[in-house]
């Protein structure tokens, strides 16, 4: 018989830190050698409860184990959010088409996140830092509900900002004393002149509606539509296009993305929603 | 393709038993659905009746192809420790359609993909021995010669056969049908010309009263293009407001594949579980926190529809309907595939003409 392409590898939460009151990043240890491509995705498995698709977080040069940064967003989620280190889950995959990184060479890589978007993001800027001279500069712009809901704050508040090469910016929509930063949705944060649209490329990860506005803002700066990656977000469950849950129009997100340019998919309706 | 001739069924679906479980069409109320033949019966399935013949199913059975090969519910993993894969008998299908075997050209497509190889679909197909035959007595809701379909197969069958005056032509498809057929020479005579003959004549009369059925369903440009061209019709959204989401048309079309994954937990074991599911349902696409590309039925519909003919025809190269009509005969609604395409068909004429007369 052909290997079982529905059978997940047995797995190991060894660790798990809190993010913000509605994230935790797990890092999770597989039994057989994983490998992802940077913006890939698995699915991964609280056995007898449900399953549901992930970006790891971590870099993919980490081949020993792999971080996932979950929200508690529904069903499975909760559930996972009462996990304990030591919890055993199974992954599948990885799947799909993640960020094709070496086509960003030489370019300005624009990077626009919101909420538990950066965790995909996390990835893509581990990779890009990782070889950062490849790259003209890396923009990022990110935002959180409130300084509490920042993820990955011990380095998004100190090591990541001091890179060099690397320019960050952030913005909370709800500010509290602490905070002395942007206040406003990352939209505001976002200028025309953050990279020459002419040679750069922008990446965009976030929620539903962050991702419409950040993607009409990039529009309107004059960036092509090929030239913006957008992370979609559909209900990928077989992770190799046969399912059907998560088509947008003849696209199987899971198989043919999760990273779209915006030329390929702004024909299809609704797919903000 | 090579033809031999048998004068009864019974000794020939024996033979065909005994290397496996063999399914034959028998009928339930107005339609047929497959049951396991027992040879040792003392009464052929009524499926069977061979003094008359009426029973031969002359038309497809209710139940789609799909259920050998995709069953509505299996195990899909097993874990800590993966399952034994399961051992897999050969078994026979008898009765299977044109449109049938169509629908397993598409299933194919899907389920034997490289490097996504289903290998519980592919387990099943590689033991599957095919014994088609042909249809001659089309229902009212078939339109298979519409979707370039013909009522007898000429590929995707082991052995096909057509019934005739006094007995059944055989035609032999495969390796594995003419090694059956050698193994059992003793069953199969010389196909006559006359019978031969008689064959081709049911085949086009068949056509004919394919063609009459449908006459209305004629369209200006390929099907494909007419919805690529329509697809913000509200045509979808009209049509489906009398749907009551039974979801039957998507169960029982044998080329719909969606599946459900779920997780559940036994006595000793976690399991996976694949599910048939329907992209007709509410929640079918719906993410965790309640995003949802498809919450109105109407855009349900015209994704299911887009699918069929536009969306995997572009992929696979196959339109993803045959013109069974099951659709049409299970819900419990009022949605018509084919009105659907009519309505589309007549607003495409309308916005050509519009165009002509704006341009002119």
């Amino acid at each position: 018989m052909k290997p079982n392409l529905y059978q997940p590898i047995n797995s190991e939460i060894v660790d798990i830190i809190d993010e913000s009151p509605t994230i935790k990043s797990y890092v999770v240890v597989a039994e057989q050698p994983f490998k992802f491509e940077t913006g890939q995705f698995v699915e991964m498995t609280l056995p007898g409860e449900g399953e549901a698709p992930f970006t790891p977080s971590s870099s993919p040069a980490d081949t020993e184990k792999m971080e996932i940064s979950i929200m508690k967003a529904g069903r499975v989620t909760d559930l996972l959010h009462t996990c304990k280190k030591g919890q055993k889950v199974g992954i599948r995959g990885p799947y799909g088409h993640g960020y094709p990184v070496e086509s960003f060479i030489g370019k300005e890589v624009y990077i626009v996140s919101g909420g538990v978007g950066l965790a995909p993001i996390r990835s893509l800027f581990l990779t890009l830092v990782d070889r950062i001279k490849d790259f003209k500069s890396v923009v990022c712009r990110y935002g959180a509900r409130t300084p509490e809901d920042f993820i990955y704050k011990k380095t998004l508040f100190g090591p990541w900002q001091k890179i060099n090469g690397v320019d960050m910016k952030l913005t909370v929509d709800k500010a509290n004393g602490q905070w002395n930063g942007n206040v406003g949705v990352v939209t505001t944060i976002l200028a025309p002149n953050d990279v020459n649209i002419k040679n750069a490329v922008a990446v965009v990860c976030g929620p539903p509606i962050m991702m419409k506005f950040v993607t009409l803002k990039l529009l309107e700066f004059g960036f092509a539509d090929k030239d913006i990656y957008l992370s979609m977000e559909k209900n990928m469950s077989c992770g190799f296009g046969k399912c059907g849950h998560c088509m947008i129009g003849k696209y199987y997100v899971c198989k043919d993305g999760p990273v779209f340019t915006y030329d390929q998919i702004k024909g299809y309706p609704k797919i903000w929603d | 393709m090579e033809t031999v001739f048998i004068n009864e069924l019974k000794p020939f679906l024996d033979a065909v038993a005994e290397s496996g479980d063999l399914y034959v069409p028998k009928k339930s109320e107005q339609h047929f659905v497959f049951s396991r033949y027992d040879p040792s019966a003392n009464t052929p399935v009524s499926a069977f009746a061979e003094s008359t013949g009426v029973e031969f199913n002359n038309i497809r059975a209710c139940t789609p192809v799909k259920e050998f090969l995709f069953p509505l519910r299996e195990l899909a993993a097993v874990f800590p420790e993966p399952m034994e894969p399961e051992d897999v008998k050969p078994f026979a299908v008898f009765g299977l359609k044109e449109c049938d075997l169509r629908s397993l050209d598409i299933l194919d497509k899907v389920f034997t993909e490289e490097d996504f190889e289903d290998p519980f679909y592919i387990a099943r197909r590689e033991k599957m021995f095919i014994i088609s035959s042909d249809c001659f007595d089309p229902g009212e809701s078939c339109f298979c010669n519409v979707i370039e379909g013909k009522a007898y197969p000429d590929h995707g069958f082991d052995l096909n056969l057509t019934q005739v005056n006094n007995g059944f032509v055989v035609e032999i498809g495969s390796q594995k049908g003419r090694e059956f057929v050698e193994k059992h020479s003793e069953l199969f005579t010389k196909a006559s010309g006359e019978a031969l003959a008689e064959r081709d004549r049911l085949r086009t009369k068949t056509l004919e009263q394919l063609e009459k059925n449908n006459a209305e369903l004629k369209f200006d440009t390929p099907i494909r293009d007419m919805m690529d061209k329509t697809e913000t019709s509200d045509v979808y959204d009209v049509e489906a407001t009398t749907c009551i989401e039974c979801q039957a048309c998507t169960r029982i079309c044998p080329t719909c594949h969606c599946f459900y994954l779920y997780d559940t937990r036994q006595k000793d074991y976690f399991a996976k579980m694949k599910m048939w599911d329907s992209c007709m349902r509410m929640a079918y696409a719906q993410v965790a926190g309640g995003a949802n590309p498809r919450k109105v039925l109407g855009d349900r519909l015209r994704h299911r529809l887009m699918h069929k003919f536009v969306y995997f025809l572009d992929r696979y190269g196959l339109q993803m309907c045959i013109g069974c009509g099951r659709c049409v005969d299970a819900e419990a609604g009022d949605v018509d595939i084919r009105v659907v395409l009519k309505k589309l068909n007549e607003e495409l004429g309308k916005t050509k003409v519009k165009a002509k007369s704006g341009g002119s």
